[in-house]
């Protein structure tokens, strides 16, 4: 599933006359050159936990099917990769401020408050974000107070557990940043300008 | 014990408010979990609540299906099919738009997500729409109707949540979606028959072509059914199980993308890094749908719903009915994936009681679902159309979508009517 | 009146919750005249593996699980796991909370929790989905399902390939021809339904392995409990519940056996079989009995004991 801001409009080549209708290439889905050094960064560790899951399943199947010799600790490890890219992505998905939302009422709201409504939310996210990130670190160290591993061949479980709380803990900051204050700041930002253009305004009434 | 309305009250509030959903499901949850047994407990069932279920294999497959369909997208094959589908269907009255639903269809096949379909057709389908004269209000709705085809015809991201949280086996669920898919890209074939009549649009048409040539064009389909074969008869061969077919589709359409030349590090690194967004946003829902049905769980809601619905009969009919006028009433508010969510954990459990099969739940279900995506006001598919045009006001797509709203509600009529037309592939 | 939480990640049609939890909760309620009532959740709170913490920290106050599922926790447990142990899971069950009761206790797995019980489910067999049963390289090459833990191990030491997948996912794996067999009990070849796909069976002497079960209750619960109360649910829980657990598997696996009738043809494994198999084994045995003993307890010792405690444990009550 895609979120709607992803989707720009992409001019399509079309051709002419009797031939198909579409001669098209699709770009790619989303675009890396927002992103910043950051989302870089994420985009390298997340793009590797990836691979490492396709290819994981790819060379057991293979490795079992053709020669009997299965990766042992397959599954163990694609659960290990699987919850490291959830985290890690929660990153990407407050880097872009893309959480899902019902905008069913609040695109009506007057454009007044919005920013004071986004800096609520964004609080009140990077508030839930922090408390599983405390959470997920204590579950951590009660695994690994008894020595908790994977089953077969025995990953010890709590520093996954520690980095998922330390992505939750950044997720929450982004969110806060992103979500919360910056929509307030673009607001005073606008304000200083809206006083500006209107002192200008006055001053030259033909412009 | 009796909180659960209050619970309720505030979720809506705070969706409403534009919270995001997963904070929502996960805050309200946490305090209502919290004000039946205390919140030491409450707290450490949230870092298990987070942390056990983003281990759970099963849930490997999300990624992977979404990474096959983010291959697939940047293969080409997509308007390859609609290339092929529009060979075939040139010299019909509205041609274009049914050969839109067919490669909307298709397209499906290879493609676990509504919103991604709709997203990626729209970008092929759309343009030549345009130029053919088609009018928006068609070709936008063929579009969106055909993109929901993503979640029933298999793979499908939303069986596979309705699988896990219904505990029934994805790989059945996946069968049964073929033949009511199939049945919905006939339903919506003649949804454009339909429209064109009800508005007395005329459209061009092209000569029909030679049978040589038709065939000749249906070689761009070969990518297509090549990916879907594999991954089907991957599975029917036991090479690997539905679980690991996720893997394989998504390693299958790679080397879709290396073969058809369209490989770059810029796309693949973009590739990976939207499906690893993706993946976070629907787990951060997952989790806090599962947060919040620990408080369903606790609160007794599941109980009073089934003693509320006890008021209306045992009959099954009846039940489905009910159910449905549910859904349809949920799915114009809410997006696709909350809704599933949200009433799966309180709605299985009764169904079950009713003695339905729970495959076939599933698929109902996902019927009622994909109409989620292509009602006002919270319209998923309509959305990702406006996105890509934004000149088209919604109010066009909406009115567009009512006999493809039609047709969905008669295939599911048909599909209560005759549970074989799901079960006798499982 | 005392209310417990029972959590419970099963189907309640499971005999282990209608056959064990439930009775257990009845008999709790009648030993305490009424004081102290459980109510079971109606759908689960987490996965299995996360139940033994739920009792821990206090989501529920009585929860029951595997101890396999958390791996590294639990290194008592692969002593009633091992090999030719028993035949009847109520012997073994006994056995085990004795000698749990008496020294396994020491090693400290437990104490954040008041144990309950600890059981044994009934011998693990081998199926096939085709094989000649009675050939000495039975397991040879041959891809057979694992969960975790010990069967993974003896698997590989018997020379089949381990194809790992969660039990819910043993029909998906057998149907589909991923793999060719599966070592479980009578009870769950029939309770997952793969009796269809798995024509061939192979009785072992004493089971190829066994499966370690809990169940655990909150200790601030507990202590806030009156003496009378904690000492009348004693009366029932403990070798008590471990008996009661170990009868219902039995049955279970009875009906398990049952139901294979004319479906699976079971054959006992030859004497030849038996040898190769203990002499293959045999490092497992050492590996495992290593680790009781890295708790500070005398792993081979203990094991011994528990054979002889088995043997001598009364069944026909
Ligand atoms: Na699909
Ligand atoms: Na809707």
């Amino acid at each position: 599933m895609s979120h709607p801001a992803d989707l720009r409009p992409e001019t399509t080549q079309e051709a002419a006359g009797m031939s198909p209708p579409v001669t098209s290439s699709v770009e790619p889905v989303a675009s890396l050159k927002a992103l910043g050094r950051g989302g870089m960064v994420l985009a390298a560790l997340g793009g590797l936990l990836l691979t490492a899951m396709m290819g994981l399943t790819v060379a057991d199947v293979i490795g079992r099917y053709l020669f009997n010799a299965p990766i042992k600790g397959a599954a163990e490890m694609t659960e290990v990769l699987l919850c490291a890219t959830i985290f890690l992505g929660l990153g990407a998905v407050s880097l872009s401020d893309d959480h899902v939302v019902v905008d069913l009422v609040t695109d009506r709201l007057p454009d007044a408050i919005q920013p004071y409504r986004k800096f609520a939310i964004g609080l009140f996210s990077a508030v839930v974000l922090f408390v599983v990130a405390w959470r997920v670190w204590i579950y951590a160290g009660q695994i690994g107070g008894y020595g908790g591993t994977t089953t077969n061949l025995g990953i010890p479980i709590a520093p996954l557990g520690y980095f998922c709380a330390i992505c939750a803990f950044a997720g929450g900051i982004i969110t806060a940043i992103v979500s919360g204050i910056m929509p307030v700041l673009a607001l005073f930002g606008r304000r200083r300008t809206d006083r500006a253009q209107s002192t200008h305004d006055k001053s030259t009434p033909e412009g | 014990m009796e909180n659960w309305p209050f619970g309720m009250a505030v979720l809506a509030l705070m969706l409403f408010l534009g919270v995001p959903i997963s904070f929502a499901l996960t805050g309200v949850g946490l305090v209502g979990v919290a004000a039946i047994i205390g919140w030491t407990p409450a707290l450490s069932l949230l870092g298990s609540v987070f942390f056990d279920n983003g281990r759970d294999y099963s849930l490997s497959v999300l990624p992977l299906f979404l990474l096959m369909g983010n291959f697939v997208v940047q293969s080409g094959i997509a308007s390859e099919l609609y290339t092929s589908a529009y060979a075939w269907l040139r010299h019909r009255k509205g041609g274009l738009a049914t050969a839109t639903v067919v490669a909307c269809g298709a397209f499906s096949s290879v493609c676990g997500s509504s919103m991604a379909t709709a997203a990626t057709m729209t970008r092929i389908a759309l343009p030549s729409m345009r130029k053919f004269g088609y009018p928006d209000q068609l070709s936008t709705a063929s579009i969106a109707a055909g993109g929901t085809l993503g979640i029933l015809i298999p793979p499908s991201v939303i069986l596979v949540f309705y699988g896990i949280m219904a505990q029934q086996d994805i790989g059945k669920l996946f069968l049964a979606g073929l033949i009511p898919g199939l049945i919905g890209i006939i339903g919506y074939a003649m949804a454009v028959r339909l429209s064109l009549h009800l508005r007395k649009i005329d459209l061009p048409t092209e000569p029909k072509l030679p049978l040589l040539d038709r065939i000749r064009a249906l070689k761009g389909t070969a990518g297509a059914i090549v990916l879907f074969a594999f991954v089907m008869g991957g599975i029917y061969f036991g090479v690997f199980t539905p679980t690991e077919s996720a893997g394989m589709g998504a390693g299958g359409a790679f080397l879709l993308v290396v073969l058809s030349g369209k490989f770059t590090w810029a796309s693949f690194l973009s590739v990976l890094y939207d499906t690893m967004k993706t993946t976070a946003m629907m787990f951060f829902i997952l989790f806090g749908a599962l947060t919040f049905s620990n408080y369903v769980n606790m609160s007794g809601m599941t109980g009073d719903i089934q003693n509320f619905l006890s008021v209306f009969g045992e009959s099954r009919l009846t039940f489905i009915l009910i159910i449905l006028c549910i859904y349809l009433v949920l799915g114009c508010v809410l997006e696709s994936l909350s809704m599933i969510m949200l009433t799966v954990p309180v709605f299985f459990p009764i169904a079950a009681a009713h003695g339905i099969d729970l495959i076939w739940f599933g698929i109902f279900v996902v019927m009622v679902t994909e109409i989620s995506y292509i009602t006002p006001p919270i319209g998923m598919n309509a959305f990702v159309l406006r996105s890509v045009v934004p000149d088209v006001k919604l109010g066009t797509i909406f009115s567009g979508l009512l006999p493809f709203v039609v047709m969905d509600i008669l295939r599911i009529a048909l599909v209560t009517a005759i549970p074989g037309l799901v079960l006798f592939l499982t | 009146e005392t209310t417990l939480t029972v959590a419970n990640w099963l189907p309640p049609s499971h005999p282990l919750v209608s056959e064990l939890i439930v009775p257990m909760t009845e008999q709790i309620k009648e030993a305490t005249g009424g004081d102290v009532v459980a109510n079971i959740l109606p759908a689960p709170l987490g996965p299995p593996a996360a139940h033994f913490d739920f009792a821990v920290n206090g989501v529920a106050d009585i929860t029951f699980g595997v101890q396999g599922y958390n791996p590294g926790r639990f290194k008592t447990t692969s002593l009633v796991e091992l090999p030719f142990l028993s035949d009847s899971a109520e012997a073994l069950s006994v056995a085990y909370w004795r000698i749990f009761d008496e020294t396994l206790r020491e090693a400290g797995e437990y104490d954040d929790v008041k144990v309950l019980a600890v059981f044994s489910h009934g011998p693990g067999e081998v199926f096939f989905k085709d094989a000649d049963p009675t050939s000495p390289d039975l397991m040879q090459g041959t891809k057979l399902r694992v969960g975790g833990g010990i069967v993974h191990e003896i698997v590989s030491a018997l020379g089949a390939v381990p194809v790992e997948g969660p039990s819910s996912k043993s029909y998906e794996l057998l149907s589909q021809g991923v793999a060719d067999g599966i070592l479980f009990p009578y009870e769950s070849v029939s309770f997952f339904k793969l009796i269809p796909e798995l024509p061939i069976g192979v009785s072992v002497p004493g089971g190829l392995y066994n499966t370690s079960f809990y169940i655990v209750m909150n200790k601030a619960k507990w202590e806030s409990l009156s003496p009378e109360n904690q000492a009348a649910i004693d009366s029932v829980t403990g070798e008590a519940l471990a008996r009661m657990a170990g009868e219902m598997w039995d049955r279970a696996d009875a009906a398990g056996l049952a139901a294979m009738e004319g479906q699976t043809t079971i054959t006992p494994a030859t004497e030849e079989q038996m040898a190769a198999w203990t002499e293959a084994l045999q490092p497992v045995f050492d590996a495992k009995l290593a680790e009781v003993s890295e708790t500070g307890l005398d792993g081979p010792a203990i094991f011994e004991a528990l054979k002889a405690e088995a043997a001598k444990v009364d069944i026909s009550k």
